[in-house]
């Protein structure tokens, strides 16, 4: 028995996988914020019940989580003290001295994680080779530490230049400080990250520092409540770079899981692409207030190695994940000169649309799909959540559609067009910026707003296949059993790519190898499950940022990896420069333990497609008497031409004519059109008003 | 109110568009291989319709805010539609002949052919790192004449009929100091523009040309619309401000610049009247430069998120007397206009400060683009090193906060290099990196400081220069609040050959161990002082971003005493 859960902002999702009869299951629950651990053990109770397992049948235990995230975002990190290198206490308070708006100056840069007053400066010195220029004044040392202990700090970040290079100074100085703060989490930026260029190094290190103590309480009750289960295995967390972590990593870097949930989601996405021969995919989360969006090709999701988290930048291996600021929630509105507007406001969970009937009056993104019948007009989440339709009819009539002289359909399919226009902008970008043609992707849905939104957005994009997984709504648990146990290690400095330096590259691989190996044995993952992934990041000479390059197995090799570098520049930047000196910046290794897969058997319905029940729903061309199908009924090689509306209780997928479906062996709808166009809609849209307007 | 003919249409177009100019600036910034681009991004996109408006621009920094719209004007003066062929694609630079804001910023526009005849211009400018001329760089605060700046390039067709150039390209090239970098990034440009092209051509193909001039008309007009609806809620009148250069780039006093702004009804007037001669340094103002330096005002401080295309720059009237440094003649020297074009903002927010409802006004801000250059050896001894950085400083208080620390102000938003970064590859050290305490203004709420960034020479023979300015004056306050920090160069900070340089300091040679220390401006602050909430000078005193002197001496001890009373009781 294996199982994973996800701990979203709204809601705990739960995957289960019964490994002797195949089958997967889905469970849901609201999140329970002041402790989380109480919902994750209501939901693995009553998931195993459900299925009459007892907790010590489970063998595997992961979970996803948004609390690292959420202590950064509402700043409910501790009190925490900085130690540095003197003449550096403001890196982390001037950043990179840019604004966050160009012309905005009410967006702020962020208040620094650690204010000033607990920012302290010790003499010490280490140059840029990693010799020592200075030697660290330990008295000073423990002079700040007592200052931090009389400032009542919880924890302490130690954050030295060129630490990455050579961490003598750090090390010392974390045990001075641990001997003066024995209760304090104290961590240092060569230790959380050994990367070259202080302030990314510096804020990933106070972000670590800020939200380990209550990481730590948060780990040790939701290990108690386990326990208390009777659950006999540890549970894993699944990092920012889509791999799993045991309790102790996490308590030491838990700013690695900042991007938990997601990661989870996009390595899911990733694997039910590949194993549905649909490797190149771009993801489509659309929740009710935001959308990420990410790229996965042959089979791999793009990695990135920073981000900002509450603009914060944090540097760790992550998934590359775009987030875009619209969602079902996704208010719109008329400006003071005539334009109609979709987001960036959104009703959210609270109040939500007009339609749900907890307060919300202005219209939003899903209100405009139940006027126009997309979604049940009746009601939601199979039939558990009431929908006022006629209460969404005359919020976007008023705010609306009378204000433009347009109908109620026309003006929300007018929301609908300008909400997709801006995700699919802010996907083609995504897609640009890394120079791949998005028009060659298939669009892979999910989140609660994915699939209904999927086949216009693939539309205007100009992709032609829509890869819809089964339960969309639970990817992110279920991405958390397709995950591997894994490690990412990295060692920097910048030395040039030659013959002479080559050995050195190679010395820090082995060293990491090594590192690695130690690691995977205390996670007892046998021999034969093992892999080393191993990663250069490199420029040309004169660049200022790195592509990363890919190693062959077997000894490093500086042919294969000049070879790759060149491949790699050329796919990221469009070309290389023969015979110009490339440069090595990080060497990278990431030590992987590979678990069992699940392969569920897929077991759907059976015979031809039988709509549950037809209604009249609005496509772009005007009304459609539609059949509705549940999805559990329909049979694997099923297939249906639209229109069609596919409901099942997590997520609606909406098919207009011109598109066909067919359901996979492994359940997935696979949508598909003929025509690389959106010209259809959007003709169809003017005819709409032109219509109204002659009427 | 003009009702516009499809407000959904125009929104669904208005991200089409805006998305084929992403994609050309992500080629751009993508393909290109000098730092200046691909990094700092000093480059911008834009899509123009068949007469030169402005569609939609992908921009990076506000100072080619519209400057590319002169471009495409140069050429359609230059080359009428008719004798352009398919293919073409012109490049240009020159302040005086093609409209450009100084000459390393080169600009390509490429006419765009749909069923033969022009329908689009796609545009792009990029900053070269160096386009010739006595100095690296090719941009000297001490210039005295465009002759001194580099290449001169009036509108050229490098490309005709698809057909390269490649002898003129050559020419352009061994012209400058890199004259691969140059060759490739030139290649990129005309590159970036053909994928616009395509994009624009499948756009027309796919929606037809009427929907997407229709909707281009709509943006155009709503544009100009939601701007005018803003200057309407404005106070009518008139208001002038004047901010100073410390010195016209050869010493001297300082040089005034003065804006007016004109509110009627809804029409928007700037004139700038009253602004100093043209400078005998490199501080003058091309036409391109003052009307993105006006056009960048306007949208910080009427509407951030306004669409920067022609319909902005039509509800704005511009004017400047010939022979001010805001309106220079041929040949005045224009390459180190940015400074200029930061205190050209203060005049501006100054002046509409006066006419804004209070909560939008902004006090001064530090409004410098202090550049600070090292030469050298290469730390690794392979070849010499140019540095060049552009520092920030603080931004002037607002009514409802305190001006943020150490940014980048208005017309440029420049990253730092890393201490660790610079330190890896030039024979530099950091001394310190840090905010400067009491270089906000004081005031209820305080301007931010300034950043001090103190640099050592490894070795011998580093040669260091500096373009700044606000040694002299300090960052004004508004309604009450005092005046910012001035910016301070000082050689051999802390060592008894401690020494103060003037702002505009070139080509001077350290040895091994010296240092240099720049320490920018902080912003002005606003409201009166007394006002200030004794919590928020409490935190400032703990902090250290204020010393208990400069605060007795700017906020009276009395309110010192409460802050420090109310911040141990609550303690």
């Amino acid at each position: 028995m294996r199982i994973g859960f996800d701990v979203g902002g709204t809601f705990t999702d739960f995957t289960l996988h019964d490994t002797d009869a195949g089958a997967l299951h889905h469970f849901k629950l609201p999140t329970t914020p002041a402790d989380p651990s109480e919902a994750i053990a209501a939901g693995v109770t009553a998931l195993l019940r459900r299925h009459g397992f007892e907790a010590d049948a489970l063998r595997f235990i992961g979970h996803g989580t948004t609390i690292a995230t959420n202590m950064v975002i509402e700043r409910r990190g501790v009190p925490t003290g900085l130690i540095t290198t003197q003449g550096f206490r403001d890196v982390l308070e001037i950043g990179r001295q840019v604004r966050p708006h160009l012309y905005d100056y009410t967006v702020r840069t962020p208040e620094p994680l650690i204010p000033r007053e607990r920012r302290l400066e010790v003499p010490e010195r280490i140059d840029a080779t990693g010799a020592i220029l200075r030697p660290l004044d330990e008295a000073a040392v423990a002079a700040a530490a007592e200052t931090l202990a009389s400032q009542n700090v919880q924890a302490v970040a130690i954050c030295f230049l060129h630490a990455y290079l050579n961490d003598a100074h750090e090390r010392r100085a974390a045990e001075i400080v641990r001997a003066r703060l024995p209760e304090a989490f104290v961590c240092t930026s060569s230790e959380v990250l050994p990367e070259f260029r202080e302030y990314e190094r510096f804020s990933t290190a106070a972000i670590n520092a800020t939200i380990g103590p209550r990481m730590e309480r948060y780990l040790d009750r939701l290990l108690g409540r386990l326990a208390g289960l009777g659950a006999a295995v540890a549970p894993y967390t699944i990092h920012s770079n889509g791999g799993l972590m045991s309790v102790e990593t996490v308590r030491r870097f838990p700013v690695r899981t900042c991007l938990s949930g997601p990661a989870a989601g996009v390595v899911g996405a990733a694997e039910v692409a590949r194993q549905a021969g649909i490797p190149d995919v771009v993801t489509f989360d659309a929740g009710g207030t935001s959308t990420d969006v990410s790229l996965i090709q042959e089979g791999t999701p793009a990695f990135a190695t920073a981000r900002l988290v509450a603009d914060y930048p944090v540097r760790t291996p992550m998934v590359d994940v775009h987030v875009i600021g619209a969602g079902g929630g996704s208010i719109a509105w008329l400006d003071d000169a005539g334009a109609l507007k979709v987001g960036p406001h959104s009703a959210g969970a609270d109040p939500g649309p007009v339609a749900y009937g907890r307060g919300g009056t202005a219209p939003t993104l899903t209100d405009a799909n139940i006027v126009l019948h997309r979604l049940d007009p009746m009601a939601l989440l199979g039939g558990r959540m009431a929908v006022d339709e006629a209460a969404a009819r005359r919020a976007i009539d008023t705010a609306i559609a009378r204000p433009l002289g347009l109908s109620v359909e026309a003006a929300a399919l007018g929301m609908i067009h300008i909400a997709v226009a801006n995700m699919s902008r802010a996907i083609r970008s995504v897609s640009t910026e890394k120079g791949h043609d998005v028009g060659a992707f298939a669009l892979f849905p999910y989140g609660g707003a994915g699939p209904l939104h999927a086949v216009p957005v693939a539309m205007e994009c100009g992709i032609t296949r829509v890869l819809v997984p089964v339960e969309p709504g639970t990817l992110c648990a279920r991405g958390i059993l397709l995950s591997d146990v894994s490690l990412d290690l990295v060692r920097s400095e910048i030395m040039p790519a030659t013959e002479a330096a080559w050995p050195r590259a190679a010395a820090y691989l082995a060293a990491m190898e090594e590192t690695g190996r130690a690691w995977l044995d205390t996670e007892r993952i046998p021999a034969e499950r093992r892999r080393f992934d191993r990663v250069i990041d490199a420029r040309y000479k004169g660049q200022n940022h790195e592509v990363q390059v890919r190693l062959p197995d077997g000894p490093p090799d500086r042919a294969a990896f000049l070879d790759g570098f060149a491949a790699a520049h050329r796919r990221e930047y469009g070309y290389a420069i023969d015979g110009h000196a490339v440069e090595i910046v990080n060497c990278r290794l990431k030590a992987v333990g590979l678990v069992d897969r699940p392969s569920p058997r897929f077991t759907g319905g059976s015979g031809a497609p039988q709509p549950r029940s037809r209604r009249q729903v609005h496509f772009d061309d005007g009304w459609h008497d539609t059949p509705i199908y549940d999805r559990a009924t329909l049979a694997v090689g099923a297939s249906l031409a639209g229109p069609a509306v596919i409901d099942e209780m997590s997520a609606t997928t909406v098919l207009p004519a011109g598109w066909t479906l067919r359901v996979d062996a492994a359940g997935n709808l696979i949508l598909e059109t003929a025509a690389r166009s959106s010209a259809s809609g959007d003709a169809a849209h003017r005819e709409t008003v032109s219509r109204e307007t002659a009427a | 109110m003009t009702a516009l003919t499809d407000p959904i249409a125009m929104e669904v177009f208005s991200n089409r568009l805006l998305s084929i100019t992403e994609d050309m600036g992500n080629t751009l910034i993508r393909s290109s291989f000098s730092t200046n681009i691909k990094e700092r991004k000093d480059c911008s996109v834009g899509l123009f319709d068949a007469a030169g408006r402005l569609v939609a621009q992908a921009s990076h920094i506000p100072l080619h805010l519209g400057s590319l719209l002169g471009s495409v004007q140069a050429v359609l003066a230059h080359t009428p539609v008719e004798r352009m062929r398919d293919g073409d694609c012109f490049i240009c630079n020159d302040p005086y002949l093609a409209n450009g804001t100084h000459m390393p910023d080169i600009s390509a526009v490429t006419p765009v052919f749909i069923d033969g005849a022009v329908r689009f211009f796609a545009a792009n400018v990029g900053h070269h790192s160096d386009v010739g001329g006595p100095v690296p760089g090719s941009i000297s605060g001490r210039a005295r004449s465009v002759f001194e700046e580099g290449l001169r390039l009036p509108v050229i067709r490098l490309v005709r009929a698809g057909e390269l150039d490649e002898d003129l390209l050559a020419m352009i090239a061994h012209n400058t100091r890199d004259p691969s970098e140059r060759s490739l990034d030139l290649k990129v440009q005309i590159a970036a523009n053909a994928r616009g092209a395509r994009l624009a051509t499948d756009l027309v193909r796919r929606m037809g040309l009427s929907s997407v001039q229709a909707a281009i008309e709509d943006l155009l007009a709503y544009t100009a619309r939601r701007l005018r609806n803003r200057v309407r809620a404005m106070a009518d009148g008139e208001a002038s401000f004047t901010a100073f250069l410390d010195d016209d780039g050869l010493g001297g006093d300082p040089v005034p610049i003065r804006a007016t702004v004109r509110v009627q009804g809804e029409t928007l007037a700037i004139d700038f009247a009253g602004s100093g001669p043209e400078t005998r340094g490199a501080l003058n103002v091309p036409e391109s430069a003052l009307r993105a330096s006006v056009y960048y005002a306007v949208k910080a401080l009427l509407d951030p998120e306004l669409l920067p295309n022609s319909g902005l720059f039509e509800a704005v009237a511009v004017t400047a007397p010939p022979g001010t440094l805001t309106n220079p003649r041929f040949p005045a020297a224009v390459g180190a206009r940015s400074i200029t074009c930061n205190k050209i903002a203060r005049a501006l927010f100054g002046a509409f400060a006066a006419l804004l409802p209070p909560e939008r006004a902004q006090a001064a801000s530090h409004d410098v683009v202090p550049a600070i250059i090292f030469s050298g050896p290469r730390r690794e001894g392979d070849g010499p090193f140019v540095y060049l950085e552009t520092m920030g400083g603080g931004m002037g208080a607002r009514t409802d906060a305190d001006g943020m620390e150490a940014i980048h102000v208005h017309l440029t938003n420049t990253s730092n290099l890393p201490a660790e970064a610079l330190e890896n590859e030039y024979s530099l050290l950091v001394d310190e990196y840090a905010l400067v305490p009491d270089s906000g203004g004081a005031g209820r709420h305080r301007g931010g400081l300034g950043i001090a960034r103190q640099i050592r020479a490894t070795v011998d023979g580093i040669v260091f220069s500096v373009r700044s300015d606000g040694h002299v004056l300090g960052a004004p306050g508004l309604f009450g609040g005092h005046e910012g920090g001035t910016a301070r160069l000082i050689r051999n900070h802390g060592t008894d050959r401690a020494e103060e340089l003037s702002s505009k300091t070139a080509s001077i040679v350290l040895a091994a161990g010296e240092t240099t220390r720049l320490e920018t401006p902080g912003g002005g602050g606003l409201g009166d002082p007394a006002g200030r909430n004794p919590a928020a000078l409490a935190r400032d005193l703990r902090d250290g971003k204020i010393s208990r002197a400069a605060a007795e001496r700017e906020y009276g001890p009395g309110l010192v005493a409460r802050a420090l009373g109310e911040a141990s009781a609550a303690g």
